[in-house]
């Protein structure tokens, strides 16, 4: 699990010297946030994208925003937490362009993407390859039907593991609903999932 | 393929959202106990969180790049916050000049500049008019001049007189 938050002060506050430096011009400091958050932040946005390539596009994209506008960042918050709330906004703009675009041909950029050492060692039979292409499908298409906010909420907790505290302060919302969000996404998940389950 | 709209366990509607918050360990104290006592005594809470045990984790599609990747990733993003920073440098400054402060304070600055425009300004302008007094000694300064001019003229006049008295004393004689 992953945690974001100002759990460890000692983090927060070398994030916000480094803000600090960057600010006053020292783009060496930058380049070392872009470091220690790069991974999170390209697993963000791989999941809502579902694609490599996106995801590095989108995770930097996100990092080159937050560069320009660290004058807007006022401190109240954790670095990470101000980073990751304009990377979820770009990775929900994202979502709405994509999906202009034909599912079909997301989804084959995703089967395209599986990395060699996520296979497994034996050859997957033709049956377990079409389930898995079938499972990759349904799972796209269902999250990708969800609406932004339960979509955000769901990636948030069930692949990263933020905490619902977390994401309420990255989505700028109360707690409870987040938990709303949450729970109407597993709910419609689960229908479109079930016959995996 | 089955549908979408197939039919899923049911929980308890009480303890559904309760149920989804139990699996996420997102759940405090008195409701995590309360759903941990409801749980031993019904089936179908038990089947609604063996179900979310099973289709939550399929959403989950693992990535990991390898190394050469991310090491792409550095570059790349090194190379782009290079050509940032040389765009940012010129307009940082305009962009600066326009933040909240600056404007209003711009206005005050314009304010109290047009004031002592228009309070220093009102002299020197005002300077090059003729004021009313000064119209109408503008006014009396030819007629002044007319005076010197009459008052020659009474001089001629008093000299022709002089010259008359002794003029037919001389034509007399």
């Amino acid at each position: 699990m992953i945690s974001f938050m100002e759990g460890s002060p000692l983090v927060k506050s070398a994030d916000e010297e480094l803000v600090s430096l960057a600010r006053s011009g020292d783009h060496k400091a930058f380049e070392e946030l872009v470091e220690r958050h790069k991974q999170k932040a390209y697993r963000i946005a791989f999941d809502f994208a579902r694609d490599r390539e996106e995801a590095k596009d989108l995770s930097q994209e996100a990092f080159l925003r937050a560069y320009t506008h660290l004058g807007n960042f006022d401190g109240r918050s954790g670095f990470y937490t101000w980073f990751y709330r304009i990377l979820v906004n770009i990775c929900l703009d994202y979502k709405r362009r994509k999906q202009r675009t034909s599912a079909e041909e997301f989804n084959e950029s995703i089967e395209h993407q599986v990395e060699p050492s996520q296979v497994s060692q034996k050859p997957p039979s033709p049956d377990q390859q079409v389930l898995a292409g079938q499972l990759s499908r349904k799972v796209s298409a269902a999250l990708a039907a969800l609406p932004p906010k339960q979509r955000t909420a769901f990636i948030l907790k069930n692949n990263q593991g933020l905490s619902i505290r977390e994401i309420a302060a990255m989505m700028q919302t109360a707690e409870g609903t987040v938990k709303v969000h949450l729970h109407r996404a597993v709910t419609a998940l689960r229908r479109s999932l079930a016959d995996f389950a | 393929m089955a549908q979408d709209n197939k039919a899923t366990t049911r929980a308890c509607k009480p303890f559904e959202e309760d149920l989804v918050l139990y699996y996420y360990g997102e759940l405090g104290g008195g409701e995590r106990a309360a759903v941990e006592v409801h749980l031993p005594g019904c089936q179908s809470c038990q089947l609604y969180l063996k179900e979310l045990e099973s289709i939550l984790p399929l959403t989950v599609k693992p990535d990991e790049p390898p190394q050469a990747f991310w090491d792409d990733y550095s570059r790349e993003m090194r190379r782009k916050l290079a050509e940032a920073s040389e765009r940012r440098s010129w307009w940082q400054s305009l962009a600066e000049f326009l933040r909240p402060w600056a404007i209003p304070a711009s206005a005050t600055a314009f304010v109290a500049l047009l004031a002592l425009t228009l309070t220093f300004g009102k002299r020197f302008w005002s300077s090059k008019e003729i004021p009313q007094d000064d119209v109408a000694v503008v006014e009396i300064l030819p007629m002044a001049e007319n005076l010197e001019f009459f008052k020659t003229m009474e001089v001629l006049d008093a000299m022709d007189l002089l010259e008359n008295i002794g003029g037919p004393a001389k034509g007399s004689t």
